[in-house]
């Protein structure tokens, strides 16, 4: 369902609402993070461009790729960002994030090096990111550079929040991101998170902040027992080209809507199809009784054992029916190989013994019955 | 006394009937307590009258869902409709713009009925002798429903509350996001509460404080945990010894574990809404009217002032809808007749089972 996630972003935030925000979750079993994010980011400036959105313009918030990385990444798709610069801008954050450069020049150690004049059009070095309050204004000046004044709006794409709380508090970062989402004129936000670099808290405030959580994780869980290295590699080798795409999106009637999504990862980019087989979802209304419905396999084979009381077995001996008026030797001779064959299987089998006599055995032969 | 067993017989004390000096916004209750409403009548009906006065109300959020915020619009509107002062707090920058989204009263549908019935009475051929019983029968009900109508009223979400309702005499607007620590706002509410201090007079007027998300993690002291819990048991004697309710919501799944119960022990009422996924078949089977619901509620603790007889309640999880999505009703949870051909039987599906994600479901 990333097409819905791309539509909610397009659509952006109604008036007087926050922005729609998405985070992107990912983990070392399942690194497609910055996969997704590359192509919300793409799907994102196309409708921009195409002006199908209501943001009229976006700023990448970089610091874990260059600016240039971007470029690319934009050109490839059909997105050609130097002539549309007046739609997207990209913050970097990842040349000089605090500044070193200008202090080393300073200290007199260090010949400036050759600006790479190229980029900086589209990329402005921010040189200070540990304050929030400083990297807000960057970026709300950058959008309000975008889209002018008035009613229009622009939408904030975060590289990476790692970064951010690496120089900053959580509540700084926290600070920032929800005045950035009550921001008149932002339009949609989202960013991307490594949750095994931080710890839950971090997780779960960025996921307070947002409207719409997206988690991979690995298909297959590689066993942590001891079953040999050659499953466990092709497992991983496996979860490194495919993976779970889960959706929760928070919707605006307060249900929260839950999708699932298998994604492969390919040469050309990201694929989406959805998931071969349903999760048991619903494990947890199977009514929970005292005993087991399933019949063990110790049982399963008594149960096959077991010499049912009738006079055909189905075995392919031929059937005989008494009807009764035979004579009594005869009956009384085949009752008892007739007994003797139930004993000897009954014994055979074990487990379950059914002990059966004809109610008419019990009679004595061409004696009148007893009247009731 | 042994514990109050709920009565059988048809005969109810008529309790609304209260010292009309305190106004509408009060009612007299058990034990020397005195109510004042949530807001939300079916909440008000559960919690056995209202919120009493002098108890701290905490609502533990879900992050997927913002039905605390209904709890909040209602409790705040009340009061104001009540002209029962109000202290607002919340990490928002400008506080002052969530008072514009706070729902204004209904139109009292009784105005029309009352027009109604005279000419339904000339349409309708009652028998003689039962015209007497019916026209007192009318007068009390409508004594009655005029009584429960003012003490709480039926907020209409799509609404705004009327300008007049929200000047500054009457709101005071804290925003808590900036400020580092928690004095600022302790000195706010003490200031706020010394205004109605309780003494064996009779009551003149009665605030309201309400925290909107007080752990949220965009305030500066979010992480000092200690001196989040010291405010609380602060609010919690001061609102103690004053006529007045707090109202604190705040999002548990930010806080440590050890944290979140020690916040659970310091409330008198708690509540807590929990958010339910969209197009859940399972659910829509298990429960009747799952298409209108938009979450749920649970009631953990009911405060109770002056007694050490606890309250037990029929159930404990109540559905939230939006009637006509304007008004919030509080509904018992109702499970859905299982279908007999597939082969379940009636005991075992259902509330016994515990679906693991609905959580407590309680019947």
């Amino acid at each position: 369902m990333a097409e819905s996630i791309c539509r909610a972003l397009r659509d952006g935030a109604l008036e007087g609402e926050h922005a729609p925000a998405l985070t992107i979750k990912d983990s070392i079993a399942s690194p497609f993070g910055f996969h997704v994010f590359c192509h919300v980011l793409s799907q994102l400036s196309s409708f921009i461009l195409a002006g199908k959105s209501q943001s009229g313009g976006l700023v990448v918030v970089s610091f874990s790729r260059s600016p240039s990385f971007y470029l690319e990444l934009l050109k490839n798709k059909g997105i050609d960002v130097v002539s549309s610069d007046k739609r997207i801008q990209i913050l970097d954050c990842y040349s000089d994030p605090l500044g070193w450069k200008d202090r080393l020049i300073e200290a007199g150690n260090f010949t400036a090096l050759s600006h790479e004049a190229s980029n900086s059009s589209t990329a402005n070095v921010l040189k200070d990111v540990k304050h929030m309050d400083k990297l807000y204004n960057s970026i709300v000046e950058r959008g309000k550079g975008l889209i002018g004044g008035g009613k229009n709006r622009f939408s904030v794409a975060i590289d990476s929040v790692d970064e951010m709380s690496r120089h900053a508090s959580t509540s700084s970062v926290a600070g920032l991101l929800s005045n950035l989402r009550s921001h008149d004129q932002v339009s949609s936000i989202f960013w991307l998170l490594h949750s095994d670099l931080h710890e839950a808290r971090v997780a779960a405030v960025l996921e307070y902040l947002s409207s719409m959580v997206t988690s991979l994780e690995p298909l297959h869980q590689p066993a942590n027992g001891h079953r040999g290295d050659l499953e466990n590699l092709s497992l991983i080798e496996h979860n490194l080209k495919k993976g779970k795409f889960h959706v929760r999106i928070k919707r605006r009637n307060g249900r929260v809507r839950v999708m699932s999504e298998e994604v492969h990862i390919e040469q050309s980019g990201i694929s989406f199809t959805s998931l071969s087989s349903e999760g048991a979802i619903n494990q947890g209304l199977v009514p929970k009784v005292q005993f087991s419905l399933e019949l063990s396999e110790k049982e399963r084979i008594d149960r096959a054992n077991v010499v049912l009381p009738f006079e055909h077995q189905g075995n392919g001996k031929p059937i005989q029916i008494y009807d009764g008026r035979r004579s009594l030797a005869d009956s009384k001779h085949e009752r008892q190989v007739a007994a003797t064959e139930k004993v000897q299987t009954n014994e055979d089998s074990g487990g379950g013994e059914i002990i059966y006599f004809r109610d008419s055995d019990d009679e004595m032969p061409e004696s009148p019955k007893a009247s009731i | 006394m042994a514990a109050a067993k709920t009565r059988t017989s048809s005969f109810s004390r008529n309790i609304s009937a209260a010292a009309p000096s305190q106004g509408p916004g009060l009612k007299c209750g058990p034990n020397g307590t005195v109510f004042l409403s949530s807001g939300i009548s079916d909440l008000d009906k559960i919690l056995g009258g209202g919120f009493p006065l002098g108890s701290l109300v905490m609502v533990m959020e879900d992050a997927e869902a913002p039905h605390h915020m209904l709890l909040l619009r209602n409790f705040m509107s009340q009061g104001l409709v009540h002209n029962q002062p109000l202290l607002y707090a919340s990490p928002a920058i400008d506080p002052r713009g969530f008072l514009g989204t706070l729902p204004s009263p209904a139109a009292s549908k009784d105005e029309k009925s009352h027009k109604h019935d005279p000419d339904q009475e000339k349409g309708l051929r009652i028998a003689w002798q039962y015209k007497k019983y019916f026209g007192e029968s009318q007068l009390n009900f409508d004594g009655q429903r005029d009584g429960k109508h003012e003490y709480s009223n039926e907020f209409d979400l799509r609404k705004p509350l009327e300008r007049h309702f929200l000047s500054a005499q009457r709101v005071d607007c804290v925003s808590i996001q900036d400020s580092p620590n928690l004095s600022a706002l302790q000195d706010r509410s003490a200031t706020f509460l010394s205004q109605y201090p309780r003494n064996d007079g009779s009551i003149s007027c009665a605030g309201r404080i309400a925290i909107q998300s007080f752990s949220a993690p965009q305030c500066a002291y979010s992480n000092m945990e200690w001196d989040m819990l010291s405010f609380i048991r602060s609010l919690k004697s001061m609102v103690r010894s004053s006529n007045a309710v707090a109202l604190i919501t705040f999002p548990p799944s930010l806080l440590s574990p050890s944290f979140c119960k020690r916040w659970q022990h310091m409330a008198d009422t708690l509540l807590s809404v929990k958010a339910i996924p969209d197009e859940d078949k399972e659910l829509s089977q298990l429960l009747t009217g799952y298409q209108d619901m938009v979450g749920f509620l649970n009631v953990h603790k009911v405060a109770r002032i002056n007694t050490q007889v606890p309250v037990i309640l029929d159930a404990t999880t109540f559905s939230i809808k939006l009637q006509k999505r304007r008004f919030l009703v509080l509904e018992c949870l109702n499970q859905a007749p299982v279908d007999g051909s597939s082969g379940t039987s009636y005991g075992t599906s259902g509330s016994c089972s515990g679906s693991s994600k609905t959580g407590n479901l309680d019947f």
